[in-house]
């Protein structure tokens, strides 16, 4: 399996990946005139040394056995350059009486843009099929080197959305008591249109004031900063390599949102540069190697193996 | 004869019953003999003041039942709201959330807590015995403040706020309340309106939502309880709509009842109450009416419901009226004619 930057041709593939990822990434519209900008932004970015906030990287995972792409991720240099990004920082407020004997700790759900200006680890998507042999860990660790590699094209800090929990009918429970109520739509159409990049509707029509928690429907309250089920392989991935939920979530979904500094990553601390010595046949390998995460170290046809 | 008049210390164990009767919510009438002693107290002096400035003075009258001595009703002014303590209400405000791209426009209300109704005139503490509770005294009841007013308008503000108690279940509980207050402070709606009773409505207040509320995220049940006039609050509500009272963009932070707000000149009763000097007769004319009438005094205060007729030389009226009002032939009267709808 090999992990290598986005190619032109590649787009029929990620449209097909885009249609089986389901409601809840946002980052992956099954669209293809949004897919071809992608493709084409991570192919401009390849070849230039392009401003943080106008970079974006897009990498696929190909079975060199058969040539397909089964797998996709992404990288952005900064988010929140162009558009407003947002997320709520998930607070606390207090109602304290000692004469009154009440001591009441209340979570609030504030709408920020606090996390402008982060890279973003992105649009991680692994074909259910290929969900083996530890595909997924190189899929989204092959980022890591990439950001080893070249850490002046990022921010210092590194984020990575979660996907909320929603049920089967891809119904969030979050939305139904919050987003609901502000947007007289579905979520996964809201989900839609953030993913299509048009974001100007979520100042419009949010709650710009504070919103207590304790208004939200109990299975709401619960799913704050939780990630849905199939997301939970992920997340501990991210938290083996340092990431940790920030206190900031999803405004659709509550999503936790979970963060690292990019030089306290384990894969950029830990990682080093050594010389190939020689190179063998698969089967000449001793039983007791062990396994490494490997990048070529080049821009544009980077690519990565275990 | 029912009258009208300030009460007294000697009417505590009375008042106190009252409050032991009158429905949950009504918290500016507390089951409680010290809270109770306390606001006789305060009204007696505020009585016997020299107000120059009005302000945080209070006046609570009883209406009695004078064949009896029962004292059946209880009803209060405070000159204006929120100089003792702050005085706090939910205003109702409306957000509109439009995406033109989307074609979506939104409405959303929401309430903010706010201090708006500081320094206006405050109705409070109105009960009636429900056996008493009869159109005409519960005009009596609540008007005959309004004369109260008339007799010294420097002590009063130019508009008048009243707070309506807002629905409760059948169980007393209060489907407002379990929206907005319990998830705040994980006490039901009779304990707050106990402590409120007791410590006062500042304790509970103070810890309210600081932030506007999302009316949209509140229960069904809730929002369909704002502004909406509790059964208890039904008869004085009558009253004072038909005073000229407004609903007002201002709810209970308790209960969500709405909150009844008037221009102080525009008051039907002090708008039509005249004076009139009294003329006593023995037998009263056979078209005689009913009145509000109330002698012109301050800590003395008094005021009926009784027949009288009005002449080209003054209000004709019983001498056992004029003696409830401890006033005289030739003495003058604050009068207003009991609307004929109301008899």
């Amino acid at each position: 399996m090999l992990v290598r930057a986005v190619q032109a041709a590649d787009l029929p593939a990620l449209l097909a990946l885009a249609r089986c990822t389901g409601v809840g990434v946002t980052s992956l519209p099954a669209n293809e005139a949004r897919l071809a900008k992608r493709v084409a932004a991570s192919l401009a970015s390849m070849a230039a040394d392009l401003a943080a906030h106008d970079s974006s990287f897009l990498f696929v995972l190909e079975d060199t056995s058969s040539g397909q792409v089964v797998g996709i991720c992404g990288l952005e240099g900064a988010v929140g350059g162009h558009e407003p990004w947002y997320n709520y920082r998930v607070g606390l407020t207090v109602k304290a009486s000692h004469e009154l004997q009440i001591y009441r700790c209340l979570t609030t759900l504030c709408l920020t843009n606090d996390l402008t200006g982060a890279s973003e680890l992105c649009s991680l998507f692994l074909h259910p099929d290929w969900r083996k042999q530890r595909n997924g860990a190189l899929l989204s660790k092959a980022r890591f080197l990439f950001l080893a590699e070249f850490p002046h094209r990022f921010a210092p800090l590194v984020i990575a959305e979660m996907r909320g929990v929603s049920d089967e009918q891809g119904r969030s429970l979050f939305w139904e008591s919050l987003g609901r109520h502000f947007f007289s739509m579905e979520f996964s159409e809201a989900d839609y249109l953030t993913g299509v990049g048009d974001k100007s509707f979520i100042a419009e029509l949010m709650p710009q004031h504070l919103v207590y928690t304790a208004f939200l429907s109990p299975a709401a309250q619960a799913v704050i900063g939780e990630v849905h089920q199939a997301t939970r392989p992920a997340r501990a991935l991210l938290e083996s390599e340092g990431f940790r939920y920030n206190g900031f979530v999803d405004i659709f979904d509550a999503g936790p949102t979970l963060a690292c500094e990019l030089q306290q990553i384990r894969a950029v601390r830990d990682s080093h540069v050594v010389m190939v010595t020689a190179a063998v046949t698969e089967q000449a390998i001793t039983a007791d190697a062990v396994l490494y995460l490997v990048s070529n170290r080049r821009l544009a046809d980077v690519c990565y193996r275990f | 004869m029912l009258l009208f008049r300030p009460a007294t210390l000697a009417d505590l164990m009375a008042v106190e019953q009252l409050a032991n009767e009158a429905p949950v919510g009504m918290t500016s009438l507390p089951a409680n003999r010290e809270a109770l002693q306390h606001r006789i107290k305060a009204s007696q002096q505020s009585l016997a003041a020299q107000v120059r400035c009005y302000g945080e003075e209070s006046y609570l009258f009883v209406l009695e039942d004078t064949r009896t001595g029962e004292i059946v009703g209880i009803a209060g002014v405070v000159a204006a709201a929120g100089m003792s303590e702050a005085f706090y209400s939910f205003r109702q405000e409306t957000l509109i959330h439009a995406s033109p791209a989307l074609a979506v426009h939104n409405k959303i209300a929401v309430l903010s807590l706010c201090h708006d109704l500081t320094g206006h005139t405050l109705l409070t503490s109105f009960y009636l015995r429900p056996s008493y509770a009869t159109l005409p005294l519960a005009h009596l009841l609540s008007r005959a403040r309004f004369l109260f007013m008339a007799n010294a308008p420097a002590r009063f503000a130019d508009s008048v706020v009243s707070e309506m108690l807002g629905v409760t279940r059948d169980d007393g509980s209060s489907p407002f309340w379990d929206a907005v207050g319990e998830p705040f402070f994980g006490i039901d709606y009779q304990q707050a309106e106990m402590i409120c009773g007791v410590k006062g409505r500042k304790f509970i207040a103070e810890l309210m939502p600081q932030h506007p509320v999302y009316v949209p995220l509140l229960s069904a049940e809730a929002q369909a309880v704002i502004g909406q006039v509790g059964a208890p609050s039904a008869l004085p509500c009558h009253v004072l709509r038909a005073e000229g009272f407004e609903l007002s963009p201002y709810i209970d932070i308790f209960d969500g009842g709405p909150t009844l707000l008037v221009r102080t000149d525009a008051i039907h009763t002090l708008q039509q109450q005249r004076l009139y000097p009294i003329e006593l007769l023995s037998v009263l004319p056979a078209d005689a009416k009913p009145y509000l009438l109330a002698n012109v005094a301050v800590a003395e205060f008094r005021c009926v419901l009784a027949p009288a007729h009005l002449t080209a030389d003054g209000i004709q009226i019983s001498a056992d009226t004029a003696q409830l009002l401890q006033r005289q032939a030739g003495d003058e009267l604050r009068c207003i004619a009991l609307e004929s709808e109301v008899q």
